[in-house]
């Protein structure tokens, strides 16, 4: 037994092909030991195939040190003794050691997204459509911007993505149409201030000092104009979201 | 120009009876642009050494790489005939079936055609297609058998061998002949026969009538045959070609036989008996030589024994003598015999004349329209003559007159419009210059240096002098405009021009002169009463100014040109019966138009179009500022093409939808050289797919029988348990029973064909809907709508009959369902039927207008749309379903005021939390569809391919290799009489056909030439979602069923391709994986 202590290379053992999932409960640390990039697959339901999951069906306190757990351990946390329950459970809800397939295809994920989001957000000035998906992927990478697949939610990322995207393509956020009804006396100065922040007017219709203005807007402007609206008309102001995003709809035989 | 002057043109132009109209036919690789070489090479426009290499009218550099003609091209050539000058308009047209809608264009402009067939090859698929598409646009064909040096030289026939080989030949050509003919003739009596049945007691007759249809029409002058002088016996390559004419004039004298006698025994079953010096009939019988052998092909064989067999000189001088025919020194010493063969042959035997001559006596002039043809031009198949109006009626005389004169109207058809780089046009060609001109110049250059000194004086004379307008601004900002101005005729230079593709019927269109044009869905009826209301066509609209509803538009005639292949010459006029060019149209004309001063004058009828656009590919510029750019390509591309679509999607894809494979690589290089000019990425092809249900199989993948629970539970209504859907909406208050069945196939099959008539019956319903007046209009179908032609009627009616048939074989479940089906989808007219079975709603089924006071009926729109959104979309791959039938079983919605609450929703939009009532039942519904389709067992169908290849016996066994690997199959193979190659006719699935030929023909050492043509849609017998499951199974397929699943493979890609959810694991073995850490 006293061999087994010394350290060389040779007698060293390494867990290839392992990945290990950790919980703690009951404040002990249990640990199973599964294949690598397998056990996000069994979350997401793919993978049915217990076996194909898991290398063993223990449940260890050390995988690497090979110590397997106590059954009152296990009996005293979980309530039930069972390997196989309990590597579900852990499989389940532990924390997860991810592999390298699994964090790139999350990094590839993310990375669809984004630019599904720019895309949606997005349209082509000349035509009003929106680009395709595969385009913008492909304007993201030659832009050679990077992402955080930990950091900050696709959205976010996204509406940083544009400006950038906009240096290598003509692309505008898709805008907004609203509709604002203005009325008393501050009208005429209301109705400036909003056509200030209005990328354009689309119609306006004095009705006895009454306005009923119809205008595009930036989405990123839309908390401002409802601002402006509510706060200064003191609640007598309407506005109203016609569309959330202008683009021509439909397909459309080229002719 | 060369042999042509104007002069002589306009001469020969202004004589309909003297101008020939005529194209060249064939499949592809038979010969047809080598056989229009030696056309052109005896207008000297290229020469007769070349004539046979150089392809003249490939004028494209991919045509010549590739050695396939890709476009239709004209060229006017003179013909001297015994002292008669004739013009031929040759228009040369490709021959691989992915451009068959060039050859529609070119056959349409044409009353007469050269069908090539190669003698070795046979009658192939385009061939018939060829054939079929000369008879529909009613013009008369020639043939000429060519390649006859092949019978020689490569499958070294004797005489005989290729005399038996060349009427067999012969005899496939007049089958396919025949058949066009009694298909007509038989179609045309259906017609008769329907009336016919008014009285009762000729209905004994009627069977009788049928064939005697047949037997009454004369169709002796449809078939090719020697004797008539329609055929040809030729070598395009080598430049010889004969017609029996020229052997019978030849023996004639030699024999003492009258020319006529061995004009119609020259060809057939008949010899020369040797002492009495007479034709005698029954050679084969007698075992004699035919007289085709013994004086045509045994002359021939002999000629190409001694010069390209055995290369004997002298002979050759001998033999040239002979025929006295004088041969160049050069030519003597050449050490090619092909050479020494050519000169030879193309002065005893020459190609371009003979065929000319036939050209100029068997097919007819301009003029001689028949009246049947006219009357196809002006109205399609499924509206009838009578029904135009009488202004239009008129017209028909006009067509036939083929009048050049003054006052008849003009009227001109344009089959395509096609790019010509811009300085290329005659206006813009470098010229020599006058004398005047040089003058002129001089003139110019000399003022330019005055000035010039005048500039460099101004200094010292200006200061001072505050009014002085200096002249060096002056001309230094006119040389700024001049430069740019360069720069702009530079760009234009650059950038193509269109040139209209066009027919003049009748009258004489002249350069200035004002002309309607009249797009492709112009109706005279409608326009004349317009214009009788008063409306004015603006001059200045083109044709993007259009409104939907208007189709017309009017231009000034700019440039009017003569077509010679590669280039053009300007002309002034154009007088009746005569293929041109027009410039300046690119405004006006999409793809093809109209050109009249008369507005009663018809839309000429669409183009036959015979292939179905099936390949698409997504494009988008490389890079993204190129968009601009790509969609200008994109629009110019589909204006040259008729064959192209090309579709915006909502995502914002354009996707470009062509024939083939080889199609698509033509408009790809078009698009990065010629019309946008930038790089360009084109996706994987998108394949199409459709979705279906069938009927629980009951053998599993290895053929064994399934026997569990399913065939327990058969019987009893236990079946349906799992397959209805019940489904409520959001608010509950409306709940919806469903169930999914696959269509009977004939079903599919009669709503697939009758997809159009399907869309006019919605069209129809739906446009009385919207003046929903419902006591005044009866519903039945007949009676409520004027519009519908009577034709159209009847074929409802003999439609809804076939259904009822269709139904009635198929057993039970389906008795009546053809008055219950409620709608079809998608798009209102696909392959998918919404039956109604709810007990007591009275609903009336889809050919009839929806009527009544149900209180569903209110939302039974929403209903139907759900049903269109489902099957338009399927739950395997979002794509469209097919031959599905969705049962509704039941629908009920919740007491009237529940319901009357919601209906106040439309003010206040916040009490209603699941959006509008309409809204959800088209959700509800569509969620049921795609569920009940679910809950049967699914399946994928392929769009298939038929093809035809043509392979020698020796590569047939890779073939069927590579045909196997791409899961075809082999519909039936035969060998062709005489030769080694077999025709294999097979089936392959679109999706596996890409690389297809480079692939057959690698494997196959070239050997193998498939044509691939869109044929039907497949149901792949494999469950997309199949995994083993009985022990057989598990046997066969292991565990995990590592051989794949084809359906499986299928669907993901289109899910990948679409940004769905793919159901896949990152690794699919835990085992399997790289077992070492990556630093060790």
């Amino acid at each position: 037994t006293k061999m087994s202590k010394i350290f060389t290379p040779t007698n060293q053992i390494r867990l290839t092909n392992v990945a290990v999932v950790r919980m703690k409960k009951g404040g002990k640390r249990f640990e199973i030991a599964c294949y690598r990039n397998k056990v996000v697959s069994w979350r997401n339901n793919i993978e049915t195939d217990i076996d194909e999951v898991l290398q063993t069906h223990t449940v260890f306190t050390n995988v690497s040190k090979g110590q397997v757990a106590k059954k009152e351990d296990l009996i005293k946390a979980f309530g039930k003794d069972d390997q196989t329950d309990v590597c579900k459970e852990i499989l389940t809800k532990g924390e997860l050691q991810v592999s390298d397939k699994e964090r790139q295809s999350q990094f590839e994920l993310l990375f669809k997204d984004i630019a599904t989001t720019v895309a949606d957000k997005c349209v082509n000035p000349e035509t009003k459509r929106p680009y395709p998906v595969s385009m913008i992927e492909k304007a993201m990478k030659d832009a050679h911007i990077s992402y955080y697949y930990t950091f900050g939610i696709p959205l976010m990322q996204a509406l940083d993505v544009i400006p950038l995207l906009k240096a290598t393509m003509p692309l505008e956020r898709a805008q907004m149409k609203i509709r604002a009804v203005l009325s008393g006396r501050d009208a005429r100065k209301l109705r400036d201030k909003v056509a200030k922040l209005a990328t354009s007017l689309e119609s306006e219709d004095w009705d006895g000092g009454k306005l009923n203005l119809v205008c595009l807007i930036d989405p990123g402007h839309y908390r401002e104009v409802d601002e402006i609206v509510r706060s200064e008309t003191k609640g007598h102001g309407l506005l109203e979201l016609m569309s959330l995003k202008e683009v021509t709809e439909g397909e459309e035989l080229l002719e | 120009m060369r042999l042509l002057n104007p002069q002589k043109l306009n001469e020969l132009q202004r004589n309909p009876n003297r101008v020939r109209n005529i194209c060249i036919l064939a499949h592809v690789d038979h010969g047809k642009t080598t056989l229009a070489d030696s056309l052109v090479a005896t207008n000297g426009i290229i020469s007769p050494k070349m004539a046979g290499k150089l392809r003249y009218m490939d004028s494209r550099k991919d045509e010549q790489e590739r050695g396939i003609t890709m476009k239709s091209s004209s060229i006017a050539l003179l013909h001297n005939k015994g002292g008669e000058e004739y013009l031929v308009n040759l228009i040369d047209s490709p021959g691989h079936v992915d451009f068959a809608s060039e050859v529609s264009t070119a056959v349409r402009l044409c009353d007469g055609a050269v069908v090539v067939v190669d003698v070795v090859e046979g009658v192939c698929p385009q061939t018939q297609a060829a054939l079929k598409q000369a008879w529909l646009e009613n013009i008369r064909p020639v043939l000429v058998l060519n390649k006859m040096d092949r019978l020689i030289l490569e499958m070294k026939l004797s005489p005989l061998d290729a005399y038996v080989h060349l009427t067999q030949i012969l005899e496939q050509v007049n089958a396919v002949m025949g058949e066009l003919f009694t298909s007509e003739v038989l179609g045309r009596t259906v017609p008769e026969k329907s009336q016919s049945q008014i009285d009762p007691d000729k209905a004994s007759s009627l069977l009788y009538d049928w064939s005697a249809g047949l037997e009454d029409a004369d169709d002796s002058h449809l078939y090719f045959s020697p004797d008539q002088g329609n055929v040809i016996f030729a070598s395009a390559v080598d430049g010889w070609g004969f017609g029996i004419e020229h052997f019978a004039k030849l023996y004639a004298d030699k024999l003492g036989v009258n020319e006529k006698v061995l004009q119609k025994t020259l060809w057939g079953d008949f010899y020369l008996h040797g002492k009495t010096k007479r034709v005698m009939k029954g050679a084969q019988e007698k075992a004699k030589k035919p007289l085709f052998v013994q004086f045509a092909l045994e002359n021939l064989w002999a000629v190409y024994d001694t010069v390209v067999i055995r290369k004997e000189k002298d002979k050759l001088q001998k033999i040239a003598d002979s025929l006295n025919i004088k041969l160049t020194v050069r030519d003597m010493r050449h050490t090619d015999g092909k050479v020494q063969l050519q000169a030879l042959c193309g002065q005893w035997l020459p190609l371009a004349k003979t065929l000319l001559d036939m050209v100029c006596t068997k097919l007819p002039a301009p003029c001689e329209i028949t009246e049947e043809k006219a009357e196809k031009l002006m109205c399609s198949a499924t509206e009838r003559f009578d029904s135009l109006p009488s202004d239009t009626q008129k017209l028909k005389s006009v067509f036939m007159a083929c009048s050049s004169d003054e006052d008849a109207p003009v009227i001109v058809f344009i089959s395509k419009m096609f790019p010509m780089e811009r300085r290329c046009l005659p206006q813009y060609r470098s010229h020599p210059l006058t004398a005047a001109e040089i003058a002129e110049r001089r003139e110019k250059t000399r003022l330019q240096h005055a000035q010039r000194l005048a500039q460099s004086e101004t200094p010292f004379s200006v200061e001072g002098c505050g009014d002085y307008v200096n002249p060096g601004t002056h001309l230094l900002s006119s040389g700024d405009q001049m430069k740019i101005e360069e720069q702009k005729e530079q760009e234009q230079n650059d950038a193509d021009a269109f040139i209209a593709f066009a027919r003049v019927f009748s009258g004489t269109i002249k350069k200035g002169q004002e002309l309607y044009v009249l797009g492709p869905k112009h109706e005279p009826q409608s326009a004349l009463e317009k214009l009788e209301s008063g409306e004015v066509i603006n001059p200045d609209l083109t044709l993007k100014d259009l409104k939907s509803g208007q189709h017309i538009t009017r231009v000034k005639i700019d440039q009017l040109y003569l077509l010679m292949g590669r280039e053009l010459e300007t002309l002034d006029s154009v007088p009746a019966g005569n293929v041109f060019g027009i410039g300046g149209l690119e405004e006006h004309v999409l793809k093809s138009a109209t050109l009249s001063s008369t507005v009663a004058c018809p839309a000429f009828t669409e183009l036959a179009q015979v292939v179905v656009p099936i390949v698409r590919v997504a494009v988008e510029p490389t890079h993204a500022q190129d968009m601009a750019a790509l969609v200008r390509g994109l629009r110019l591309l589909n204006q040259a093409d008729a064959c192209v679509q090309v579709i915006v999607q909502e995502t914002g894809e354009h996707v470009l939808v062509t024939a083939g494979e080889v199609h698509l690589q033509r408009c790809l290089d078009d698009l990065r050289e010629r019309y946008a000019k930038v790089a360009i990425n084109a996706s994987e092809p998108i394949v199409p797919f459709r979705e279906t249900v069938v009927v629980p199989p009951t053998v599993d993948m290895v053929n064994e029988a399934i026997q569990d629970q399913n065939t327990a539970s058969k019987d009893g209504d236990k079946e349906n348990a799992g397959e209805v859907i019940t489904l409520s909406t959001s608010n509950k208050h409306s709940t919806i029973k469903i169930r999914a069945a696959p269509l009977p196939t004939e079903v599919t099959s009669l709503l697939e064909v009758h997809a159009d008539l399907l869309k006019a019956v919605d069209k129809h319903i739906h446009s009385e809907a919207g003046q929903q007046n419902s006591e005044m209009f009866e519903d039945s179908l007949s009676e409520s709508q004027m519009v519908l032609t009577e034709r159209t009627l009847k074929a409802i009616e003999t439609l809804k009959e076939k259904l009822k048939d269709a139904f009635s074989s198929a057993g039970d479940e389906w008795k009546c369902a053809e008055s219950q089906i409620w709608s079809v989808g998608p798009r209102r007219c696909g392959p998918n039927i919404l039956l109604n079975r709810i007990p007591a709603y009275d609903h009336p089924s889809v050919w009839q207008r929806l009527r009544g006071s149900d209180r569903r009926l209110e939302y039974d729109s929403s209903f139907v749309n759900g049903f269109q959104l489902a099957t338009l979309a399927g739950p395997l791959c979002e794509e469209p379903m097919m031959g599905v039938c969705f049962i509704v079983e039941d629908w009920t919605l919740a007491e009237e005021t529940q319901l009357d609450h919601p209906s106040s929703r439309e003010t206040t939009s916040s009490s209603q939390p699941y959006g509008p009532f309409s809204g959800q039942i088209m959700s509800a519904v569509k969620e049921g569809c795609r569920k009940a389709f679910q809950a049967r067992p699914q399946r994928l169908m392929a769009a298939m391919y038929s093809c035809n290849i043509q392979v020698n016996a020796e590569a047939l066994g890779k073939m069927y290799a590579v045909l196997g690997r791409r899961h075809g199959r082999v519909l039936h193979g035969d060998m062709q009489e005489g030769s080694s190659t077999f025709t294999v006719t097979a089936v392959l699935p679109v999706v596996e056909s890409f690389e297809f030929a480079p692939e057959i023909r690698k494997q196959t050492s070239g050997l193998a030439s498939p044509q691939l043509v869109f044929s039907h849609w497949e149901v792949i017998d494999i469950d997309p979602f199949w995994t083993p499951h009985t022990e057989e199974e598990y046997l066969h397929y292991g565990e995990k069923a590592d051989s794949g699943n084809r359906a499986r493979r299928y669907m993901d890609a289109v899910r990948r391709r679409k940004g769905l959810a793919v159901q896949e694991k990152l690794v699919e073995f835990a085992e399997k994986q790289r077992t070492l850490s990556k630093n060790k």
